[in-house]
């Protein structure tokens, strides 16, 4: 069954058909939203939300866009929006940012280079981390990560490029390691 | 070090970033559906305050009709016709039910428009449509839509009512633009609001009298 096959027959009301378009496109979603998070329980929220919001507008959807670049762009918006709201993830990024500054200034916690690399990619402004998150890691191109996020793909290489250049920053001290 | 080790570093690195576990799909699926359902049962158990109003007003209209029929200005039964004199009470009673009702049908229009301008789904209008339809008839059939401007007025929002009871779901664009004219060529929005107003005040000053 095509996307557009699919789409109308969730239009139609078709139970069989919600479970579906769920199916193909829920382990995206999912892992998406627990590569942002990094928490069991946000994912599985974020991507509830995803799906109930999808469902709730499948009307909107036009097929200008693939259904899986559509479902993603609700994704990215519950993603970004829903960690905005989190308090305890605010201060959890505070908690961590502080954590790599004193990092910095020496190697007495003689940190792993993977837990730094972690840090610095925690630190990362979320509009950076999502687009360094989506390419680097979930494999997504720029063309993919630019129609899901709103913005055109150069913008997308753009912001991967300032993400790898702080990441880099961020590392600058392991510079031997990852280069042996 | 070379852009390309960093890279390949990051890219191998990066993969234990947050690693996801296995998706749970059945324990999500189950928790949307739950979501689901509630939200169409609250839908359903939610309706706004003016369906209940004009389920009274057409209510106290029938009671309205219902007490004309037995009482009439001297004590016989008078005729419910559009001609047939009107008593005291009846007419209060018509009155009320008729400002309520306009009251209502503003309420109703403005929110209708509002839905339609952010595009919002039109499966919720039919139903409260169809209520304040038939009230509006009620209306018009009653000793008090007159001749004037306000059968005018009536006739004008029966024709928008019925557009309106018409549409569901996703209404094409073209027939909520055909609604929208209607609404915007007769000035109901406003002549309802400046009828709304009038009526208010002379409701008023009846009770503080």
């Amino acid at each position: 069954m095509d996307d557009r096959e699919l789409i109308e027959r969730v239009r139609a009301g078709e139970a069989t058909a919600e479970r579906a378009l769920y199916d193909r496109h829920v382990d995206r979603v999912y892992r998406l939203a627990y590569r942002m998070t990094g928490e069991d329980e946000l994912a599985r929220e974020f991507t509830q939300d995803t799906f109930i919001r999808a469902f709730d507008r499948v009307e909107q959807f036009r097929g200008e866009a693939a259904l899986g670049t559509w479902i993603l762009s609700i994704a990215n918006t519950v993603v970004l929006n829903g960690l905005r709201k989190i308090k305890r993830f605010r201060r959890r990024e505070v908690e961590l940012e502080e954590a790599a500054t004193v990092g910095s200034q020496g190697r007495r916690a003689e940190p792993d280079l993977k837990d730094r690399l972690k840090w610095a990619i925690d630190a990362l402004p979320a509009k950076y981390r999502i687009v360094f998150l989506m390419h680097d890691v979930e494999g997504y191109t720029h063309d993919e990560i630019g129609a899901s996020l709103g913005m055109p793909s150069g913008t997308s290489k753009a912001q991967l490029s300032r993400a790898r250049a702080r990441l880099r920053d961020s590392l600058a001290e392991f510079a031997g390691e990852w280069a042996s | 070090m070379t852009d390309e080790k960093f890279e390949r570093f990051v890219h191998d690195a990066a993969r234990e970033y947050h690693r996801p576990p296995e998706v749970p799909r059945e324990e999500m699926w189950h928790a949307i559906r739950g979501a689901r359902t509630k939200t169409r049962a609250d839908r359903r158990a939610f309706r706004p305050a003016w369906i209940y109003w004009a389920a009274g007003v057409a209510a106290a209209l029938v009671l309205g009709i219902g007490i004309g029929r037995v009482t009439g200005s001297d004590g016989e039964p008078a005729v419910a016709s559009g001609a047939a004199p009107v008593s005291e009470g009846t007419g209060v009673a018509f009155e009320l039910a008729t400002t309520q009702h306009l009251g209502q049908v503003e309420l109703f229009l403005a929110d209708f428009r509002s839905s339609t301008q952010a595009g919002r789904s039109m499966d919720e209008v039919s139903e409260p449509a169809h209520g304040l339809l038939a009230t509006t008839r009620i209306l018009l059939d009653s000793p008090i839509a007159g001749d004037g401007q306000r059968r005018t007025l009536l006739e004008d929002i029966e024709l928008v009512l019925m557009q309106i009871a018409q549409v569901s779901g996703a209404a094409p664009k073209e027939e909520l633009d055909l609604i929208d004219q209607s609404l915007e060529q007769r000035s109901v929005l406003f002549r309802l609001h400046s009828a709304t107003a009038v009526e208010s005040a002379g409701t008023d000053l009846q009770g503080a009298l």
